[in-house]
């Protein structure tokens, strides 16, 4: 029979691992998009092909160009 | 995914909630200091500015301030083309990172942050920044 802490660490463990692998499937499955939030809780999402998304992702980019790279923290 | 439903549900609550117009443009000073709050408290958050009424930049990260208030203009305007009638938040996730804006108390934010931010997180924080400081200048 195993040791109590033991039980405990493995079910820790396994929930990590868990985790770990629903942020793997999230990284790999997740693709660009782009939202629009409108008054009143409409939502629409703009695929990147379409006319109206393809200038969303251009004006993003230019964003994401002019932010740089990631900040160091101290 | 979560988060993503949240950020979908809660807008109608937030668009719901009187916002007050800022009667005056908040000062650079006060736009530096929120700007400071958020950037410190957003780990993930790579660069944002703040925009007055006119469009202009009260304050933004980095030594391009015309570039934000240029490149936010952009997506701002491509936003209101997209359906023809104004936005009050965009989301855009793309490999490079995720692009945020927002408007709120006659003022608008936008901001970048690395992948996978939390967007409910990063919305509401950058809505807060936005009430805060029309409240300071109404």
């Amino acid at each position: 029979m195993q040791k109590p802490h033991r039980i405990l660490l493995d079910r820790v463990s396994a929930y990590a691992d868990e985790a770990a692998a629903y942020m793997r499937r999230r990284r790999v499955a997740r693709r660009p998009f782009a939202r629009l939030y409108y008054a009143g809780g409409r939502s629409a999402d703009h695929a990147q092909d379409s006319t109206a998304g393809a200038e969303l992702f251009v004006a993003a980019g230019r964003l994401i160009e002019v932010a740089g790279p990631k900040r160091a923290r101290g | 995914m979560i988060q993503e439903a949240r950020a979908r549900d809660t807008v109608g609550i937030f668009a719901d909630m009187p916002d007050a117009a800022a009667a005056t443009a908040p000062s650079g000073e006060s736009a530096e200091a929120v700007l400071a709050f958020l950037t410190e408290m957003s780990p993930d958050l790579r660069g944002a500015a703040v925009l007055g009424p006119g469009g202009e930049v009260l304050a933004a990260t980095g030594e391009e301030p015309e570039r934000w208030g240029e490149d936010a203009a952009a997506l701002l305007a491509a936003a209101d083309a997209a359906e023809e009638r104004p936005v009050e938040q965009v989301h855009i996730a793309t490999e490079q990172g995720e692009v945020f804006a927002i408007r709120g108390g006659g003022l608008a934010a936008v901001g970048v942050t690395e992948r996978f931010a939390l967007a409910s997180l990063m919305l509401f924080d950058m809505r807060s920044m936005l009430r805060e400081l029309a409240k300071g200048a109404a």
